[in-house]
């Protein structure tokens, strides 16, 4: 943990050292799927069952 | 130790996020439902006086809008807000999707849309909490103005002007049954480029304020962090008008807005305040200096 620099990149370098590429392609995995559930998922099922959510966020998309 | 931080980040999202699902349910839930109704009386009176002027030649036509499939009460105003001829009110043959709610059909009930709206505030805020407080503050925390707690306070703000502050700028939080001058293919990528602005905007200001620290001490540093978020006002000048039409009066739909904005601004601040308490905590626990350091305290 003190081996690396306290900077941007040293916590990128330090974070590539502990995660296995598994764990990273797995995270990426989750942040792709999560992104696209969020961004593309109209769904009027999904869509309008957060209806007053969406208003009370301030993301209204009708 | 990234999950050390991703594990912070989430539990600070789930404080903010059984204050904000309250919110939801005790104060946003009513007010919203409310609006709508409010939007579907003045529909009704709308929709009724032309159905009946119009009636003869409003039926037979429609269909080609999928809208059909609203619950009952929706079908009826559907006769009115549908035609699909030339004379629809709205003047366009699929122009209501982005007209006010008091037309908008809804494929849930409404104790699904309040539960499920009570359920995404909380996870909002849980998301918020990982991905800035968790992953962001990971990574970027050596480059995060200030010591202690004002981390976590200057990641709220990074987080606040990023999701929601730059975006309203161009796009303010919609009161129900508003309708938006611009279609949602426009509002979509917009939002987003905003939301991009936003945080090009924070790290540029974070970055001067690091720089401005350095060599000119911490009151140059905090009015060069703070010019960058004029920058914002570039994009949101030239960024196409979004008009704001409804039945709502001004004042009701000005006092939503500013509630709404006063829940986000609820859900970072939570946020903030509890990811600095566990930070705060976790040190003190794992910093033996400060450990020594109270026990000498104590002994004192």
């Amino acid at each position: 943990m003190a081996s690396t620099a306290n900077t941007v990149h040293g916590r990128v370098e330090q974070a590539r050292v502990e995660l296995t590429p598994i764990q990273m392609a797995a995270g990426l995995l989750f942040v792709a799927a999560l992104g696209y559930t969020l961004l593309f998922m109209q769904d009027p099922l999904v869509h309008d069952s957060m209806h007053n959510f969406r208003h009370a966020a301030g993301i209204a998309c009708h | 130790m990234l999950a050390e931080y991703l594990t912070r980040g989430v539990k600070a999202g789930l404080v903010a996020g059984i204050v904000f699902g309250l919110f939801m349910a005790v104060v946003a839930n009513p007010l919203v439902v409310y609006a709508d109704e409010m939007n579907h009386a003045a529909a009704e009176v709308d929709g009724g006086h032309e159905h009946e002027s119009e009636a003869a030649h409003a039926h037979g036509d429609e269909g080609d809008h999928g809208h059909e499939e609203g619950s009952g009460h929706d079908h009826e105003e559907a006769g009115h807000s549908h035609e699909a001829g030339g004379h629809t009110d709205e003047g366009e043959g699929t122009g209501h999707a982005d007209g006010g709610e008091g037309h908008h059909d809804t494929a849930v009930s409404m104790a699904v849309n309040k539960a499920v709206s009570v359920i995404s505030g909380g996870l909002w805020a849980i998301l918020l909490g990982g991905a800035f407080f968790g992953i962001a503050f990971y990574f970027l925390e050596p480059a995060i103005p200030g010591t202690g707690a004002a981390k976590s306070y200057a990641m709220g703000l990074a987080g606040f002007v990023t999701v929601s502050g730059a975006p309203w700028l161009v796009l303010p939080p919609a009161s129900p049954g508003a309708q938006q001058s611009l279609p949602v293919s426009t509002r979509i990528p917009l939002y987003a480029g905003m939301m991009v602005a936003g945080a090009l905007t924070c790290l540029l200001a974070g970055y001067v304020y690091n720089r401005l620290r350095a060599s000119n001490g911490r009151g140059a540093a905090i009015v060069g962090g703070i010019l960058p978020f004029g920058l914002l006002a570039i994009p949101a000048v030239l960024a196409p008008t979004n008009t704001i039409q409804g039945a709502l009066s001004p004042e009701l739909r000005t006092g939503m807005t500013g509630l709404f904005v006063f829940g986000q601004v609820l859900v970072w601040l939570l946020l903030a305040t509890t990811h600095a308490q566990l930070r705060s905590s976790n040190s003190s626990q794992t910093d033996p200096s400060a450990a020594s350091r109270g026990a000498t305290l104590s002994a004192d």
